[in-house]
């Protein structure tokens, strides 16, 4: 039985679609977490590491009741913005922008913490600006926690399974995506599809962390 | 002129207590502060620079007031004209030595830039990153960055501490060059005799956060009324040493062995 490539195509965009939003979004939230002495920070910490701790079902279950049509947000966005989370591409990447932040925020956020405090001081007595800092000395002296966090985040998306399944369900094209159709394909016993598609996230997974690893030996700054 | 009058609470090796300090620094002077380990002349620096915010006093440079809580003043380090030299140089390993002199010059300043390069020594290894270098090239790097803003005030934190004495002993000429022609006003933090007695024309003592001596090693202070309590010839550093009550002078100026004990030390 031919393999439908489609799923895997849909996985790797979003995957690929998630990773860079988690940067653009992650990026700056790992360093104001870093650097800030805000009294609330642990507070947005917690937030942030929840879905570490919580099973995928329950951030998809409320995830499900806030982007629906007739829930406060989900109905301001199907008005404002014509946009329907539920069920649809999109909100499966703003789910799994949710769900995978802490594997952005985490290694950045701690590869930041982890840099002499001297080289932020040193350039503030230089006079530049905390965020001319951020961008110019610390984040490019934390190459292989950006690293970590890039393949953590996509890593983690191709694997969600349980948000997916809350938000998106199995609409082919538009929500089904791998770990689904492995699903799928073992419900209707199909097992050959199933150990099709079984096999290629696994060799795509391994294939991912053996670049970080033989990266990060090599990365210097 | 630089004024400071600093007071933060601090933990000291014989409990907590107060580090309190109130010095007036000439333009262009090189003042180096000595003391045992935990003494306060790093917290010093860091007030000065900004780093840290004292609980109460004042810092003005040339009539502008960096710091004062009753006027509630207090300038990000961003706003204070310092060149800050750190015990561990905090080179940026991303950039090149050329780019980590050039990156807080201000723009079209690149002949400054040049023209540090070559006074610190540091030309043949401009383009390599901080980590092939050693620790006495490190801190000339360091030094050279730390001026290109052309700051009032250079601060420099134990500058020699991690360097060994061959390394040590050829920074400090160039040091001492740097701070002849720039003319900035300088606060070195030192414990080694040899860097202070080489470089500072005034060496201020601090014992528990305070000043326990404080000595002009060549002239001597418009503020000093006192009488000389003891005068003695050096002749390890070929000095003559005046004691007062509470401050120590040094010189090699041939004409002060006319003084003696009971001479009120005169105005300059």
């Amino acid at each position: 039985m031919p393999i439908d490539w489609e799923p895997i195509w849909l996985t790797l965009r979003l995957a690929g679609i998630t990773t860079l939003l988690l940067l653009i979004l992650g990026i700056p939230l790992a360093g104001w977490l870093a650097l800030s002495r805000f009294r609330l920070k642990p507070v947005v910490e917690a937030l942030v590491s929840l879905p570490i701790v919580l099973p995928p079902s329950v951030v998809g279950f409320y995830l499900l009741l806030a982007f629906s049509p007739t829930s406060g947000v989900g109905a301001w966005l199907l008005r404002t913005f014509d946009v329907q989370l539920v069920f649809s591409f999109q909100g499966l990447v703003v789910a799994s922008i949710l769900y995978s932040l802490p594997f952005m925020v985490h290694p950045v956020q701690a590869g930041l913490e982890n840099l002499p405090i001297s080289w932020r001081e040193a350039s503030y007595t230089l006079g530049q600006s905390p965020i001319r800092t951020f961008w110019r000395v610390l984040l490019p002296n934390c190459k292989p926690a950006l690293l970590t966090g890039i393949v953590l985040s996509f890593a983690h998306t191709i694997g969600e399974f349980g948000l997916v399944l809350m938000i998106g369900g199995n609409l082919p094209g538009q929500t089904r995506v791998a770990s689904i159709a492995i699903y799928d394909a073992v419900e209707r016993l199909h097992f050959e599809t199933a150990h099709a598609y079984a096999a290629l996230l696994l060799g795509l997974s391994f294939v991912i962390l053996l670049l970080v690893y033989a990266i990060n030996k090599r990365v210097t700054i | 002129m630089i004024e400071f009058d600093l007071t933060i609470p601090r933990l000291f090796s014989e409990g907590t207590g107060a580090l309190t300090v109130q010095l007036t620094l000439e333009t262009g002077s090189l003042t180096a502060l000595t003391g045992p380990s935990g003494s306060g002349k790093t917290s010093v620096l860091r007030l000065l620079a900004g780093l840290d915010k004292p609980t109460q006093g004042r810092i003005a440079v040339d009539g502008v007031t960096w710091f004062d809580p009753v006027h509630r003043v207090n300038l990000a380090p961003q706003q204070r004209s310092v060149g800050y030299v750190f015990q561990d140089s905090a080179l940026f390993p991303n950039m090149t030595v050329r780019e980590n002199v050039s990156y807080a010059a201000p723009t079209g300043q690149v002949r400054r830039v040049d023209d540090l390069i070559d006074a610190t020594g540091i030309r043949p290894f401009a383009d390599q990153k901080p980590a092939r270098l050693s620790g006495g090239q490190r801190q000339r790097v360091a030094l050279a960055r730390a001026l290109v803003r052309r700051p009032q005030l250079l601060l420099l934190d134990e500058p020699f501490a991690a360097l060994d004495a061959d390394s040590s002993q050829a920074l400090r000429p160039v040091l001492l060059d740097l701070h002849r022609q720039w003319g900035t006003t300088t606060v070195l933090v030192s414990h080694y005799d040899a860097d202070v007695r080489a470089l500072a024309d005034r060496v201020i003592y601090l014992q528990q956060g305070r000043i326990a001596r404080d000595t002009v090693v060549a002239g001597l202070p418009a503020r000093s009324g006192e009488r000389i309590e003891h005068i003695h010839f050096d002749k390890v550093t070929q000095q003559w040493v005046i004691d007062t009550a509470t401050s120590q002078f040094r010189s090699g100026n041939p004409d002060w062995q006319r003084f003696a004990v009971g001479d009120q030390v005169r105005l300059q």
